[in-house]
């Protein structure tokens, strides 16, 4: 064995230095290298998960406002439009009224118009009896030749009246 | 000096001081140099990739973490997540080590110049890198299954315990001496064409030099970590 091991150029000299240097890069590189570069390695590959997770929620949480929004904005048109219908109705309505009304105040202005008419008529040919049966008796008066009095007068005036007071102007 | 196979290396131990207060000597060898200085770029890089760790990284900081993140991968492939993580900086430590002790040997004037003498065309280097892999075998085994690790020895049936320790034994050797071999052939090899014609001709050896010293640290720690998963392995 040994002769073989010395044959071959082994020195234990060379062996156990090349232990102990073994030994001391194992240390150096666990302390400077291996830990340092794990801890990295699985701090990066944590925050990339949580940022893939983050990602993924903030994507979740946004598709759900979107439907949000998208339900709020279908429900403010329907809004909009309900009020538009409810609006325009009210306008017909309005206008319907605002009409009636008008023709009611146009009815009524027609009337009262008539009214008025019929009531100066009514006057007026009362106005234009009198005026008629003085002026009659006048001219009859003047026809008979004598003045009449004012008591013949007066019963002339009523007798004329009375007879044709039944006529119609 | 047959420690250097045959090259015209200088000479072995570079000091030699006596320990104090003993009469021992503490023999620095060539190869011990070299090996420092591995160990203080792998530990200089390290600490300049990890002093200041971005989120997103730059330079430095990328070629470290894109090499563990790849081996300890490679390693998961091979014993799960979970044993690579435990195991893993054992296993990317020899890779790391013996990928640049390979490539040591490529830079011009290796094994010339005095304290750079690449490490891992040394038997007695291998024979040091896999009895820590054969020590870990044993080590990480006990820790994951306690006494239970030495049933696989009666395994598949009891009177085969001395083929299961011949094994076991054998794993270490054939660990040192292909690694060994094969870095030590290819240097002879480039070292010879190069005394020889010493310009081009050298050149396609070299980018075989390149490819084996890759994987030769990589077969090593292949194996390395198929032991330890064995060794480790819940059920058997």
């Amino acid at each position: 064995m040994e002769e073989i091991l010395k044959s071959l150029g082994f020195e234990f000299g060379k062996f156990a230095w090349q232990v102990a240097n073994f030994l001391v890069l194992l240390f150096l590189l666990k302390k400077f290298a291996y830990k340092p570069i794990l801890n990295m390695l699985d701090e990066r590959k944590k925050s990339i998960e949580d940022a893939i997770n983050n990602a993924e929620t903030a994507k979740n949480e946004a598709e759900k406002m979107r439907k949000e929004y998208e339900a709020r904005l279908a429900e403010a048109k329907q809004d909009a439009q309900d009020i538009i219908a409810k609006a325009t109705k009210l306008g017909e309505e309005i206008k319907k009224d605002i009409v009636t009304t008008a023709q009611n105040e146009a009815t009524k202005a027609i009337q009262r118009a008539q009214e008025e008419i019929t009531r100066e008529k009514a006057q007026a040919i009362a106005a234009l009896r009198d005026e008629v049966a003085i002026l009659a008796v006048m001219a009859a008066g003047k026809i008979l030749g004598k003045a009449i009095t004012a008591a013949d007068h007066e019963k002339l005036v009523k007798d004329f009246v009375a007879e044709v007071g039944d006529l119609k102007c | 000096m047959s420690a250097e196979g045959g090259h015209h290396g200088p000479i072995d131990p570079l000091f030699n001081p006596v320990i104090p207060g003993t009469e021992y000597h503490l023999p620095i060898y060539n190869f011990v140099i070299t090996s420092w200085v591995i160990i203080l770029i792998l530990t200089i890089t390290a600490i300049l990739a990890t002093k200041n760790m971005k989120r997103f990284p730059k330079g430095i900081q990328n070629v470290w973490e894109y090499a563990v993140e790849g081996l300890f991968g490679f390693y998961g492939g091979i014993m799960g997540e979970e044993r690579a993580r435990k195991y893993g900086p054992f296993l990317t430590t020899c890779f790391l080590y013996i990928l640049l002790c390979n490539y040591s040997g490529l830079i011009p004037g290796a094994a010339m110049i005095k304290g750079f003498v690449p490490p891992t065309n040394n038997i007695s280097i291998t024979a040091g890198m896999s009895i820590m892999v054969f020590l870990s075998i044993f080590y990480f085994g006990i820790r994951a299954k306690g006494i239970g690790f030495f049933k696989h020895f009666f395994q598949p049936m009891a009177f085969l315990f001395i083929l299961n320790v011949i094994e076991e034994l054998v794993r270490p050797v054939s660990l040192s001496l292909r690694l060994y071999g094969n870095i030590y052939g290819e240097e002879m090899i480039i070292g010879k064409l190069a005394e020889m014609v010493p310009f081009l001709v050298p050149l396609p050896m070299m980018v075989l030099g390149v490819l084996t010293g890759g994987i030769q640290a990589f077969v090593f720690t292949l194996l390395a970590s198929t032991y330890i998963a064995g060794a480790t392995e819940e059920h058997h």
